[in-house]
């Protein structure tokens, strides 16, 4: 197990978004969490990232307990999260997104060579290299999120929704990116609404409802239509 | 009174007007990361000025010693307010840091009244060389040196924000808070030296103010105060150039109303000017856009 999520509870004042949810993610796999709007899927990435802070609970990273650690110390552990809704910094140009990223990095030349590199695998980046953030599409501006995430050099990459409101084509791009860094080596765990999608690139998936995990499994366990069905709309049995 | 004058009057204004401009930006900076005011800023800025006095006149040394020691201290008065009025304040209700730091700026205006039993102190002048004339005008000097140490400040600010890690962190922090924090920036720390930079620009602010004055009064606080905010508000709020444009305008057209009226009377059409904004465009010169 690379990251074991343990009865987290997570809530904002007194309604609990995450009621004990426990899960697992293996290294280099690409893992998948599914579920309905208002599932807790974000508020768990928040949890993992430690922007949010649960109530009770643990989160173990390689063995090392993230709960009670800041943001930046779960960075420089290694995990880096692309965030729903993408959150680039609008007024920074796409190098500069890419250059915060790497904050807590100090090996200069190194970063410097690592921009590069990513300019020339999101050459759609490259071409904007210049150009504030903010002025960029909704798919160029994902492309940019992962990018600013990969520049942390993380081991595990979370990823809110990365396809959201995203033509057919540029979710495919998004997709065969997120195969091409697990061939690299980076262990992947995305939240999806894509189900269709998520289940054929992921090796394992979770189904999150209500604030609970409902269920585990890896693709071809169950019909995909039911997953599908479940991941939309909720089963009757969490409510 | 001519033409001539008016120009003139003009011409100073704009000089001493960097200090507006200086003001202005460190109301705008606070607001950029935190979306807060710091009604105690100027006061701040103010009670740094004062502190550099400690230099000069309790420990013997030399006069220019108060410039440094009133930006220094001022730096220090920044982070202090932070820890008192915004670090442990509850910063989701609107109102919290809003009292503490109105509370904050009486408790400074108090401290200095107390301390120099509300007299007036004398403060040196930057530079005393003699006006620089041009054709019928003429450029004061001190108000030369004024113009040049803000233009410094403002310089040395821009190079910081823009071309440094720190700098790169507070833009971050302003612009998309929870995607600094995914990026490693530590909020906190943020924001605490972004209290520390406005301070120690607002320390600048004060020094140069009471070096064009010839001193420093407890009864400046509530000017500057106002004056920084209508700054702030006809630059647009987090817009670092709109406060040098608006800085530069409040002293320009302080200075001309006082010329073409008298000194009574000035801070009315400086109101007024305010006024005009709000109608006009609300969002200010530059509607904020974080630090861009
Ligand atoms: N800042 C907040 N304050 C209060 N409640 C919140 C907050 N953020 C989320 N919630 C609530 O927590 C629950 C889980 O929200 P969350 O955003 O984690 O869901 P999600 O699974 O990511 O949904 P979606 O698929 O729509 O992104 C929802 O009921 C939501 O209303
Ligand atoms: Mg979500």
């Amino acid at each position: 197990m690379m990251l074991e999520v343990n009865d987290v509870v997570t809530a904002y004042g007194k309604i609990e978004a995450l009621k004990g949810v426990s899960l697992s993610v293996d290294p280099g796999r690409i893992t998948c969490l599914l579920g309905p709007n208002g599932a807790g899927k974000t508020t768990l990435m928040y949890t993992i990232a430690g922007i949010l802070r649960p109530r009770r609970g643990s989160v173990r990273f390689d063995g090392a307990e993230l709960v009670g650690e800041t943001a930046d110390r779960v960075v420089s552990r290694g995990i880096a999260l692309v965030p729903e809704n993408r959150l680039v910094f609008p007024h920074m140009s796409v190098a500069e997104n890419l250059a915060a990223g790497a904050y807590l990095r100090r090996d200069r030349a190194a970063i410097a060579s690592d921009i590069e590199a990513l300019l020339a695998r999101f050459p759609v980046l490259k071409e904007r290299r210049a150009q504030q953030a903010g002025t960029l599409s909704g798919g160029e501006q994902q492309m940019l999120a992962v990018a600013r995430a990969l520049m942390s050099r993380p081991r595990l990459l979370m990823m809110d929704e990365p396809s959201m409101g995203l033509a057919p084509l540029i979710v495919e791009q998004i997709f065969a990116i997120v195969e091409e860094l697990n061939r690299d080596g980076i262990t992947i765990f995305m939240v999806e609404q894509n189900a269709h999608m998520a289940l054929k690139v992921a090796h394992k998936f979770f189904l999150m409802e209500q604030g609970k995990v409902t269920f585990a499994g890896a693709p071809g366990d169950v019909a995909e239509d039911d997953v599908i069905q479940r991941a939309y709309l909720g089963s009757a049995k969490a409510r | 009174m001519g033409f001539v004058d008016y120009v003139q009057a003009i011409i100073d204004g704009l000089l001493f007007g960097t200090t507006y401009s200086l003001i202005g930006i460190g109301f705008t900076l606070v607001f950029g990361v935190m979306q807060k005011i710091n009604m105690s800023y100027a006061a701040g800025s103010l009670a740094g000025a004062y502190c550099g006095l400690v230099g000069p006149q309790l420990m013997g040394l030399p006069p220019w010693s108060v410039f440094p020691l009133s930006i220094a201290a001022s730096g220090v008065i920044g982070y202090l307010i932070y820890l008192t009025c915004f670090r442990f304040i509850p910063l989701a209700s609107p109102l919290a840091t809003l009292m503490s730091t109105v509370g904050m700026l009486l408790l400074l205006d108090e401290i200095i009244v107390h301390s120099t039993a509300g007299m007036p102190q004398n403060y040196p002048a930057i530079y005393d060389g003699d006006p620089i004339e041009i054709g019928d005008f003429m450029l004061r000097a001190d108000l030369v040196g004024v113009f040049l140490v803000c233009v410094v400040a403002m310089a040395v600010l821009l190079a910081l924000l823009y071309r440094t890690r720190l700098g790169m962190a507070t833009r971050a922090v302003a612009q998309q808070p929870v995607a600094a924090q995914l990026c490693g920036m530590r909020l906190q720390a943020v924001n605490g030296l972004t209290f520390v930079i406005a301070g120690l620009l607002g320390g600048v602010a004060g020094a140069m103010i009471g070096a064009s004055v010839g001193m420093l009064s407890p009864l400046i606080a509530g000017p500057i105060t106002v004056k920084g905010l209508i700054v702030t508000v006809i630059g647009g709020l987090g817009s670092i150039p709109g406060a040098i444009v608006a800085g530069l305008m409040v002293g320009a057209a302080e200075n001309l109303f006082q010329a073409l009226r008298n000194v009574t009377e000035r801070d009315i059409y400086v109101m007024l000017l305010l006024f005009v904004f709000l109608v006009v465009r609300p969002g200010g010169l530059f509607s904020g856009r974080g630090h861009d």
